[in-house]
């Protein structure tokens, strides 16, 4: 199967659930993903954490194109493409760091760091009713952030963040915005470099549980802990997964809501009260059974909260940034509450990394397992079979009638209906934004 | 780190032995004797490798952990590598081969303790896909002798990179 063949030129089989492996491999479809979707929806860039101050700034993807992402003079988070707008060199060639203004290297324009050009140093040699206000650097029309989280958009008339985030905004605000003070970001991302897809990063976090027993054999056999196991399988019944209209979902893994709260110990103890301040009696109650959540933000930011240790929770936040039809890097943060001890939030780093960073133990598993994947399916034999999400077809229509909280909640979770759900998003808008 | 080294160099006796202690300790990595690579430990192994982010000349170099283990999650890690039905990105395993050199070595500041820094160079095959490469930095070690053999206390591998550009670290440094 090229494309599928059902007369609507997609890729995706809505029907018998299938999905072309051209939409995992091809560059052409990288290319068309690049400027039917990152160039024109909502992308995560960074969290307001990692630029504190006025000037600091980070290096980060928007889209198709690298942008500087600074706080300005008055505080204000500005997106703009890192590119000289004389003759384009990359102005701020570091990751990350803290700039004054911005002079390029090349002949010298100097910029504000808020992007207006203060002189060419030339400015005598232009025509004559030059309108300098004209030549600063070329900002990211849309800008906004959600509980810290900083997202920007290339197209003007996108919905605003909050619409675009619908439902999913509710678990995002318990998992990023559930104290006074809110969530910060323990160290610089983690990044790599991986020989696979992006959306196998997307589909793995919206709710693969049916990975988790295989690809995580290693982990989860030396967990020696029974109780968490033996809490797992019985709460297999209460979980699952939720998705929403923009193609937005997560896997929400509780142990049964019938057993005493205390019988599961999620979270700090020091911290609960602080999220029973910001947060609506109903996300405490869903923080509060959690085992472990993950989700995808469409199209390719996802987080993960898991359990660090007795009492602690690790927040991670995940990029998938494609690099081509077979390539991404990876960047991945970890986050704890500003409020908690520097202890907790050490203990809460280093697990979070254990599992989840650049050396992680779920990591490199998964790492080995998608470029496999990937490898495996880039040439004509191979894709001329699709890859089955089938699991999913019995639960599509057919959501959860006592699901109380936000978006559209299907159970069982260990099928394929939440990654179904996100590649026939994927598929309506690779058709539609032409 | 430094704390940990007297300022006093060994002399060539010792230079030898704890050479010759880290050459067969890279063997034993390099055959994947991973549980052999265990015993040499003391119960208060730190082991951590870092990388950097790339900032500008004028700004401090900032070194952050990707892996910062104590003897509990070591050892998991450890044990996952060393059983091939618990893990997939080494089995089948990338083949290395390690190269030590630009020894500098210091008495400890502790009693029968040593600080030992030098250069780390190690080639890996990743079998199972196209990539070979190398990890590439500075390892400084703290060794301490117990009822007369060398073990490693510490270990802080700084690699010379900001993104690992061959997917994820599944070996030992």
């Amino acid at each position: 199967m090229q494309k599928n063949g059902n007369g609507t030129g997609g890729w995706v089989d809505v029907e018998r659930g299938l999905v072309s492996r051209e939409a995992f491999t091809s560059d052409d479809v990288y290319r068309q993903e690049m400027s039917r979707i990152f160039d024109r929806t909502w992308i995560y860039l960074a969290h307001e954490s990692e630029i504190p101050s006025p000037g600091d700034y980070a290096v980060r993807q928007l889209g198709s194109a690298p942008v500087i992402v600074v706080r300005d003079d008055g505080g204000q988070i500005r997106v703009m493409l890192n590119s000289c707008r004389h003759r384009g060199t990359k102005l701020c060639r570091a990751d990350a760091g803290r700039i004054d203004n911005i002079t390029c290297p090349f002949h010298g324009w100097t910029y504000q760091r808020g992007g207006a050009l203060i002189t060419t140093g030339f400015d005598h040699h232009f025509p004559d009713g030059t309108d300098f206000s004209e030549l600063g650097l070329v900002h990211a029309p849309r800008v906004d952030s959600f509980h810290g989280l900083i997202f920007a958009c290339w197209e003007p008339d996108v919905i605003d963040l909050t619409d675009y985030l619908g439902d999913i905004g509710w678990y995002l605000t318990a998992f990023f915005d559930r104290t006074p003070d809110g969530m910060e970001v323990l160290a610089p991302p983690h990044r790599w470099r991986t020989r696979a897809n992006w959306k196998i990063g997307s589909l793995n976090f919206i709710g693969d549980r049916q990975h988790t027993a295989t690809t995580h054999i290693g982990p989860s056999t030396l967990d020696q802990d029974r109780s968490i196991r033996d809490g797992f399988r019985k709460a297999r019944q209460d979980s699952f997964h939720v998705v929403t209209d923009e193609g937005h979902g997560c896997t929400l893994t509780y142990l049964a809501l019938g057993m005493p709260a205390k019988s599961y110990d999620t979270h700090a103890e020091a911290l609960q009260p602080l999220y029973e301040q910001s947060l609506e009696p109903d996300q405490v109650a869903m923080l509060h059974h959690l085992r472990v959540s993950v989700g995808t933000i469409f199209p390719n930011l996802s987080f993960i909260e898991s359990q660090a240790g007795s009492g602690e929770k690790a927040v991670i936040l995940r990029l998938w940034q494609p690099v081509s039809g077979t390539e991404m890097e990876v960047l991945s943060w970890v986050f704890a509450e500003r409020e908690a001890t520097a202890e907790y939030k050490d203990r809460v780093l280093r697990n979070g990394f254990h599992n989840f960073g650049a050396a992680g133990v779920f990591e490199q598993d998964d790492m080995e397992l998608w470029a496999s994947a990937t490898a495996a399916s880039d040439n004509p034999i191979a894709r001329r079979h699709p890859y089955s999400f089938q699991t999913s077809l019995r639960y599509l229509d057919a959501p959860a009638e006592d699901h109380k909280w936000p978006g559209r909640a299907h159970r069982p979770a260990d099928t394929e209906v939440a990654q179904f759900h996100f590649m026939r998003r994927w598929d309506a808008l690779m058709q539609s934004n032409r | 780190m430094n704390g940990n080294r007297s300022g006093t160099a060994v002399g060539d006796a010792e230079y030898m032995e704890i050479q010759r202690f880290l050459y067969q300790e890279a063997a034993l990595l390099d055959r994947r004797d991973y549980r052999g690579w265990l015993g040499l430990l003391t119960d208060d192994i730190n082991y951590r490798v870092t990388i950097q982010q790339v900032r500008p000349a004028e700004e401090a170099v900032q070194r952050f952990c990707i892996v910062d283990e104590e003897a509990d999650s070591l050892t998991l890690r450890v044990e996952q590598l060393a059983d091939p039905h618990l893990t997939h990105a080494e089995n089948p395993p990338t083949l290395t081969r390690r190269f030590l050199s630009n020894f500098d070595i210091a008495y400890g500041t502790a009693p029968d303790s040593y600080g030992v820094v030098a250069n780390l160079l190690v080639y890996r095959n990743r079998t199972t896909g196209p990539e070979a490469g190398f990890y590439v930095g500075v390892r400084l070690d703290v060794l301490r002798r117990i009822d007369g053999a060398l073990k490693i206390a510490n270990r802080c591998v700084d690699l010379d990179e900001t993104v690992l550009r061959d997917s994820t670290l599944s070996i030992l440094l």
